[in-house]
């Protein structure tokens, strides 16, 4: 397994290149520019932008040096200083000799901050949401999708079902303001917007208190982002289970005269949940990134935006630093996923 | 056992709320509304109706658009948002009040104008000497001293001089460097490259409290353009470092908490991107006229959506917002909400410009039948709502210079559906075509609010004219390169804010040759946008920059509009913008028109 | 299988279905779906769907796209009873059975209009999903090893695939002015092509992007789970094909939660196609699409309700509808249920 996961994390490096390769040209390839502007700019303005952010270097160039930037760690004497350019996110000294890494850039649309900048103050954000969001979408959607299962055909199969039908087909577009409007400006209870941690996060991304003053913040919006997941799960997980309730080891256990409880919990569930991880991954690092709309109602300085923003600013540095997180995150998320199948189900097995 | 299931689902949902009731310790977040200490329990004596008085800081409560500033730097800004906050935090030469328009004293006290020999104009200005600068150090402001820490650093001309040749420097790279290098001698040339030498340009410091520019023309708004962000003094040693290295250099990071400094009613205390910025008074500046010493204390701008911000409003946590369209009737019929509804001027135009080359509408009658055929009223009545005015010429009221709706009733275009069927049968008639064989297209950037115009017009020339329009959205900066190219398509989008409240700014910096919506290459031709070439336009505006008579000069740039949207019919302007704001009952406040605030005009009534 | 039926039979051993002749699959499973009410409800439910799509023209009552600017945002009074809040600044009319929207367009014609849209991606999206998507999975999932690893890479890669930029690129190329588009080229072909479709054809592009990748993973994990199996076994062992084994053995018993989170899918699709409207990628206006419309009425979700619920309240009937014809569909396809009821 451990040769497995190494070989993953290789493979990781391969999809990123790709991606980044990809992303580059279809960045190139888009009309318009960084600079575009209603009252066009001066040609030796743009000439000098141009220069400065190495736009006239001939593209494989901008490239291999964008990569080397990002992925190649640098060993330097110097100490890191405030500068723009010299932001990297990763700043190791062992002895006296710095290991820096991770520098993506500046933001072509904020001039005084970097896209580690971003990351460092936005992404947190997101993660906080993303991570409450999966959780609320968990512990609603398994525990309906199981209760559906069990009492199949039944008013609790119905209801259940019923939840997460409304849940995915109310987008959070149309859920988000009615939440906003009737736990925010009608009940009060709620405010309506904002987000209730502020760097410096512990870790580099945990906030820094947990009290009512974070949840007040962040109910509302996992709530919004979380039904639409947890009908997903309920019905992924009902629809597994039922599966796997019929399967001869079951119908063994109950033989056995096990208690109901102990065969569904410990023979059934773990089975049933080989679909369930699979739509959790990449769900997982979906959320953890932001997602634009949910952030954009309830007003949550997340990096959702940014995703779309950056193209439309034609942002190439925070164009490409968004995707290649979002990349990563998806690739690990894909790991752990694949580490689990192989917990929950230990005939699967990878060559 | 089923029911253990259910019980246990239940129980993980409750222990979130559980441990959320936890009550930690509360951090401060810029939502929550202000702790004012001095309202406590009313001693039982007394009434119940007395209001003690608020002894604790006045905190305002307001919002940008959604997304983080892009800059406090006064050389690189371009947008309100950033223009917004330097207003406040840099006072220029002059100060344009945010209402009337009018310009008044800034740093500058008093100048004198005189006319040179050779046609430009020299202004000689004398600044005050009281205005230090400041900067917030974690706990209060305090002023920055000189090298030796014996004095404070004075505002003084020098600073003038190094903020203007930021600006105009290409290194720099302003995206507004080129307004300056429309009126200040030699700043064009320095701007583009051309000469390296700031001495050519027209700036000029006598001493540290007296400086002289000198202008290419004795126009109207030099001394408007003089006082905008583009000329606003910087701080050099924070740039660039001062006293041996004592003072760091900060480079383009110097508007960041912690390094910024400034000199006006406001300084930035915080920003925490993409969330929120605090301004706080500054209590060193020492009032003016135009900018007397602010009253509130405080003010916390959150960065939100439209209709984010205003559900934000009705909760109580902003203390004014502006109204979503598609809520004004709500608001209007709602008792409390419209008490404190502000219908108001704002100083945009909307327009729907031609490719006057394109086939079809390269005829002027084409042109003119599709811009009478616009209900303008039926489109401010029933789409947008906002009280918005339906505009018959593209520089609108209450700009400088700009005539108005009282002097000048009939000036422009109309909507008159039958003067528009008959210029178009006239075109029809003599090409021998019908109106089905017109093939017409209508091009704007992606959102919901230019589609909904659009659809409607569209509905319009269908009943009008029987013309059928076909429409196409493009995503911003895709739509922008296509609109400034030889892709223009037949009928486009556009409107514009002024950068100035001047109705030079409209006409020549957007129709005349290079305008923004009239670029021409470098040969001298029209390359994008309108394709519009019109010499005794460009006479007229000459003429009307220079003539120093307001009812003379009002009705040059009438003669200049009635080509714009008539005789020529470039554009088809559509309607003037108005502004719909919610103010909470206790807040004293103006209104600006241009697009700004100004806030050390406010003030907060205990409530 | 059928050797155990003939020593079952006369013995009459209970648990074990007995059947009276060998029933296809197919057959079998039709039988017990129709059994299924709530199957049955879902299927009448997306057959009016349908016919209220095809005959749109005639069942609407104005034409989609007719603005009649001064009846905008109109409702009846059914609605302000439904909606107390409203009172005070809607105005009525009882021309309009649903409410008006923005421009004084008729809701009620707009949906039955919409539902062509919708359908069209609700069923295209699961048709190029599944093919694509679960043969990739199969593929990658029962060979496993380096094959399993190189596909599902591409897999993450394509997840991870900026299709915004390109759906972007892809707009910007064909729907700027026709003018540098030469008549009879591919790229003036598809333009025209995109505008007959009215705006559909790079929905299909933008979904059929992100549609599959989702079922290739959730294919190649229940492969994964199956082919270590006794009975999968058993085939190797006999001399079945790969093939055969694929297609008989595997998926039968692995579409039950395809095909549900397939359905499920669905709302996705549409919200993507919503998405892409909203942000100008999708249906050119003023055609209509319950997703389109959605986005249009949450701007004014807190004032006129009605235009955002209404769009919504379809949907969810035809989620509730494909749903519920999932879950039958997956019942009756088990092949553990044949015979049973």
């Amino acid at each position: 397994m451990g040769r497995y996961i190494i070989r993953r994390l290789l493979y990781m490096v391969v999809v990123i290149l790709v991606v980044s390769i990809i992303t580059f040209g279809l960045m190139h390839a888009i009309p318009g520019g960084p600079f575009s502007r209603e009252k066009a700019l001066p040609a030796a303005t743009l000439l000098i932008l141009e220069e400065r952010y190495h736009l006239n270097d001939p593209y494989w160039k901008q490239y291999v040096d964008y990569i080397n930037n990002v992925l190649v760690p640098h060993i330097t004497t110097t100490p890191p200083s405030t500068a723009l350019a010299d932001d990297c996110l990763v700043n190791v000294k062992i002895g006296k000799v710095w290991i820096r890494w991770m520098n993506f850039g500046p933001s072509f649309k904020s001039r005084s901050r970097t896209v580690n900048d971003i990351f460092r103050d936005n992404l947190p954000i997101s993660a906080q949401l993303g991570t409450m969001a999966l959780l609320v979408s968990v512990s609603i959607g398994m525990p309906l999708g199981i209760m559906a299962a069990l009492k199949q055909n039944t008013i609790w199969d119905y209801i259940g079902m019923s939840i997460s039908i409304i849940g995915v087909s109310v987008p959070v577009i149309v859920l988000g303001p009615i939440f906003v409007w009737v736990f925010g400006v009608a009940l009060k209870w709620l405010p309506p917007t904002g987000w209730g941690a502020q760097p410096p996060y512990i870790l580099g991304f945990l906030p820094s208190s947990l009290g009512w003053d974070f949840f007040k913040h962040a109910i509302m919006p996992s709530v919004a982002l979380g039904l639409g997941a947890s009908a997903i799960i309920a019905r992924l997980t009902r629809a597994s289970l039922l599966q796997t309730v019929r399967e001869d080891y079951i119908r063994t256990a109950r033989a056995k005269g096990l208690h109901e409880r102990v065969v569904i919990t410990r023979h059934a569930l773990k089975n049933s949940l080989i679909p369930v991880v699979t739509i959790l991954g990449p769900l997982f690092a979906a959320l953890v990134t932001g997602t634009f709309v949910t952030e954009l109602i309830f007003g949550i300085p997340g990096m959702g935006k940014y995703f779309v923003t950056s193209i439309t600013n034609r942002d190439y540095p925070v164009i490409m630093g968004t995707i290649l997180l979002y990349a990563v995150f998806l690739v690990i998320a894909n790991l752990v996923v694949d580490i689990v199948y192989a917990y929950l189900d230990p005939r699967i097995r990878y060559d | 056992m089923r029911k253990n299931f259910v019980f246990l689902s239940l129980l993980v949902v409750l222990s979130m709320v559980i441990t959320a009731c936890g009550g930690a310790t509360p951090t401060t977040v810029a939502t929550e509304p202000p702790v004012v200490p001095g309202e406590t329990q009313a001693p039982t004596t007394v009434p119940p109706t007395e209001v003690p008085p608020v002894e604790g800081p006045k905190v305002l409560y307001q919002t940008f658009g959604p997304g983080d500033v892009p800059t406090l730097d006064p050389a690189i800004a371009e947008d309100t948002t950033s223009i917004q906050v330097i207003n406040e935090a840099f006072v220029g030469l002059t100060v344009i009040n945010e209402v009337t328009n009018l310009t008044e004293q800034g740093i500058a006290t008093s100048w004198e104008s005189v006319t040179n020999a050779d046609g430009t104009e020299t202004i000689t200005f004398h600044l005050r000497n009281d205005i230090p600068w400041v900067r917030w150090n974690g706990t209060e402001v305090e002023t920055v001293k000189t090298c030796d820490g014996s004095a404070d650093r004075i505002v003084n001309a020098n600073d003038f001089a190094y903020g203007i040749e930021r600006n105009l420097n290409p290194i720099v790279a302003s995206p507004y460097g080129y307004l300056l290098g429309m009126v200040l001698k030699g700043a064009a040339d320095y701007n583009n490259g051309v000469t390296t030498d700031f001495a050519t340009v027209g700036v000029e410091v006598v001493d540290d409290f007296t400086m002289k520019m000198t202008y290419l023309a004795p126009a109207v708004y030099n001394l408007q353009i003089s006082g905008l962000w583009v000329a606003r003094p910087q701080p050099k040693w924070v740039l660039e470092g001062d006293c041996d290295g004592a003072v760091e250099a900060r480079g383009e990071r110097w508007t960041e908490p912690g390094f910024f400094q400034s000199f006006g009613p406001y300084t930035m205390s915080e920003w925490i991107h993409d969330s929120t910025m605090t301004l706080v008074k500054n209590p060193f500046w020492p009032g003016s006229d135009a900018l007397p010493v602010p009253k509130i204390d405080e003010i916390q701008f959150s960065m939100l959506d439209e209709a984010v911000a205003f559900a934000d409003y009705e909760s109580g946590n902003l203390d004014s917002a502006a109204v979503p369209a598609a809520d004004l009737d709500r608001v209007r019929a709602d008792p409390v909400l419209s008490a404190e509804l502000y219908n108001g001027v704002n100083l945009c135009s909307y327009y729907y410009g031609f490719n006057i080359t394109a086939p079809i509408v390269n005829d002027v009658r084409v042109r003119r039948a599709l811009s009478m055929a616009v209900d303008r009223q039926a489109l401010v009545d029933n789409v947008l709502k906002g009280g918005q005015q339906p505009a018959q010429w593209f520089a609108r009221p209450g700009l400088a210079g700009a005539p108005t709706m009282a002097d000048h009733p009939d000036l422009g275009i109309k909507s008159d559906t039958a003067a528009a069927q008959a210029e178009l049968k006239s075109y029809l008639d003599e090409k021998g075509l019908t109106v089905d064989q017109l093939d017409i297209t209508l091009m704007f950037n992606t959102s919901s609010g230019h589609q909904r115009i659009a659809e409607a017009i569209q509905q319009m020339w269908k009943d009008n004219l029987g013309l059928t329009v076909k429409l196409v959205n493009q995503e911003w900066a895709v739509y922008l390169a296509t609109v400034k190219g030889a892709d223009t398509p037949q009928v486009w989008r556009m409107g514009w804010c002024p950068d100035y409240p001047d109705a030079n700014n409209y006409d020549r910096e957007v129709f005349a040759p290079n305008g923004s919506s009239n670029p021409y290459n470098a040969a001298g031709e029209p390359e994008g946008g309108v394709f519009w070439k019109n010499q005794a336009y460009v006479d007229l505006l000459n003429q009307a920059a220079v003539e120093n008579d307001p009812v003379k000069r009002v009705d040059l740039y009438a003669q200049a509009e009635q080509i714009l949207v008539y005789t020529d019919a470039v554009i088809i302007p559509i309607y003037w913008y108005a502004r719909n704001t919610c103010t909470k009952p206790y807040v004293v406040r103006t209104f600006g028109t241009g697009g700004q605030e100004e806030y050390a005009k406010w003030d907060i009534l205990p409530h | 299988m059928s050797q155990v039926d003939q020593i079952a039979k006369p013995l009459g051993l209970g648990g074990i279905p007995t059947l009276k002749k060998r029933e296809s699959l197919v057959k079998d499973g039709i039988r017990r779906l129709v059994k299924n009410r709530a199957a049955v409800l879902g299927f009448s439910i997306i057959l009016l769907l349908i016919l209220m799509a095809i005959f749109a023209p005639l069942i609407a009552i104005k034409s989609f796209d007719t603005q009649v600017l001064v009846d905008q945002n109109k409702v009846p009074t059914w609605i302000l009873s439904l909606f107390p809040t409203m009172k005070p600044y809607a105005q009525i009319s009882s021309a309009y059975p649903l409410g008006a929207d923005y421009v004084g367009r008729d809701m009620f014609s707009r949906i039955v209009y919409g539902a062509r849209i919708s359908l069209t991606v609700a069923f295209i999206g699961p048709f190029i999903s599944l093919i694509i998507g679960v043969i990739y999975g199969s593929i990658s999932g029962y060979f496993g090893g380096r094959v399993d690893n190189i596909m599902m890479r591409i897999v993450d890669v394509l997840y991870a695939f900026p299709s915004l930029l390109f759906i972007i690129l892809l707009l910007a190329f064909f729907r700027s002015s026709m003018s540098h588009l030469s008549p009879g080229s591919p790229a003036y072909l598809l333009s025209k092509f995109d505008e007959s479709l009215g705006g559909m054809f790079f929905i299909f592009v933008g979904i059929g992007l992100t549609a599959w990748e989702t079922m290739a993973r959730l294919t190649r994990g229940q492969v994964l789970s199956i082919r270590e199996k006794e009975f999968i076994e058993a085939a190797h062992t006999i001399g079945a094909p790969n093939l055969r084994i694929m297609f008989r053995h595997i998926l039968p018993n692995i579409l039950g939660p395809l095909v549900v989170a397939e359905t499920l899918a669905i709302p996705g699709y549409i919200a993507t196609e919503a998405f892409l409207s909203f942000i100008g990628l999708g249906v050119n206006p003023p055609t209509p699409s319950w997703g389109a419309m959605i986005s249009e009425g949450a701007n004014s979700i807190r004032s006129y309700p009605n235009q955002a619920i209404f769009p919504a309240l379809a949907l969810a009937i035809t989620m509730f509808a494909f749903n519920f014809l999932g879950d039958g569909l997956r019942d009756a396809l088990d092949p553990r249920l044949r015979g049973t009821q």
